[in-house]
């Protein structure tokens, strides 16, 4: 594939692309387009290449979430280093990375709810329920096992529903 | 809750996202802006790196130049290990030579009368 046929299908995608790289950093805007970008341009050098075992669209989220995850690494690093010269914290008082994207955005109930399931359940459910992705095409862009990911989406799906009646409820 | 109240809640999720969506333009803008700075450091350290060369081989040469040596190198063959001295031992001359039938190797070292007029 040519730099042209490539910012044409990138193109095709984008929008779908932007709602996964918002869906892997917890909802922010700026590291979501920080994200896209990293990712258009490993594209575009070459690094992130295209085999054709998947779709287009199923390969791209793939890259999307291993770079927003070593994105999230960098920052938690980061803080932690910062934090440290400072002096003003133990490390083990520090948030994990994933952990980090659940205080993130607490916009609305469903934003809340999908915080506060675990990282896969989420992942499972933002694939299927926002992009139209079948159980089989998300666990191969969160490279987990086709059982595994059905127990994430079933798992998922349940304690969602849960938490939106409760806060339906009150 | 059913699946379609929650089908229903990620469908306004995805809206609300594609409203806040930057353009791909802008994106791809951002993404070759940072494809060029990143080509032109390139550059630097590939120069850096000549100029270095440059420099060392240019201090290796009147270095060379400099410590050229006006008296002939000691060949390997004349060469000996400043250790040398360690191996003398006393008595070493008797031990080297070949005693003559009816003379003694002290003569060699001793001078008798016998030994002074020859």
């Amino acid at each position: 594939m040519d730099d042209i046929e490539l910012k044409r299908q990138l193109e095709r995608v984008h929008p779908d692309c932007f709602g996964w790289a918002m869906a892997c950093c917890g909802r922010n805007r700026d590291d979501a387009e920080e994200v896209l970008q990293t990712v258009y341009l490993s594209v575009l050098d070459g690094r992130a290449r295209y085999d054709a075992r998947s779709s287009f669209r199923t390969w791209l989220f793939g890259v999307i979430r291993q770079s927003a995850a070593s994105e999230r690494r960098k920052a938690w690093l980061r803080g932690l280093l910062l934090m440290r010269e400072a002096g003003r914290v133990e490390p083990a008082a520090l948030a994990s990375p994933d952990a980090g994207i659940e205080f993130e955005s607490r916009r609305d109930g469903m934003q809340h709810a999908l915080a506060r399931l675990a990282s896969r359940q989420r992942e499972v459910l933002e694939l299927v329920f926002y992009h139209d992705l079948t159980v089989e095409e998300a666990a191969a862009v969160m490279g987990v096992g086709l059982g595994s990911a059905r127990t994430h989406y079933a798992r998922g799906k349940a304690r969602l529903a849960a938490m939106l009646n409760n806060s339906r409820d009150l | 809750m059913d699946e379609n109240e929650i089908r229903r809640r990620f469908a306004q999720l995805r809206e609300s996202d594609r409203v806040r969506a930057p353009s791909f333009a802008q994106i791809y803008g951002h993404t070759r802006a940072r494809r060029s700075s990143r080509a032109a450091p390139r550059v630097r350290p590939l120069l850096i790196d000549a100029l270095v060369a440059a420099v060392a081989s240019a201090v290796f040469a009147w270095h060379s130049q400099s410590s050229s040596p006006s008296t002939p190198r000691e060949t390997i063959a004349t060469w000996r290990a400043p250790t040398d001295i360690l191996l003398r031992t006393p008595g070493s001359e008797l031990l080297g030579t070949m005693p003559a039938l009816g003379a003694s190797v002290l003569d060699k070292i001793i001078s008798t009368p016998s030994n002074k007029g020859t």
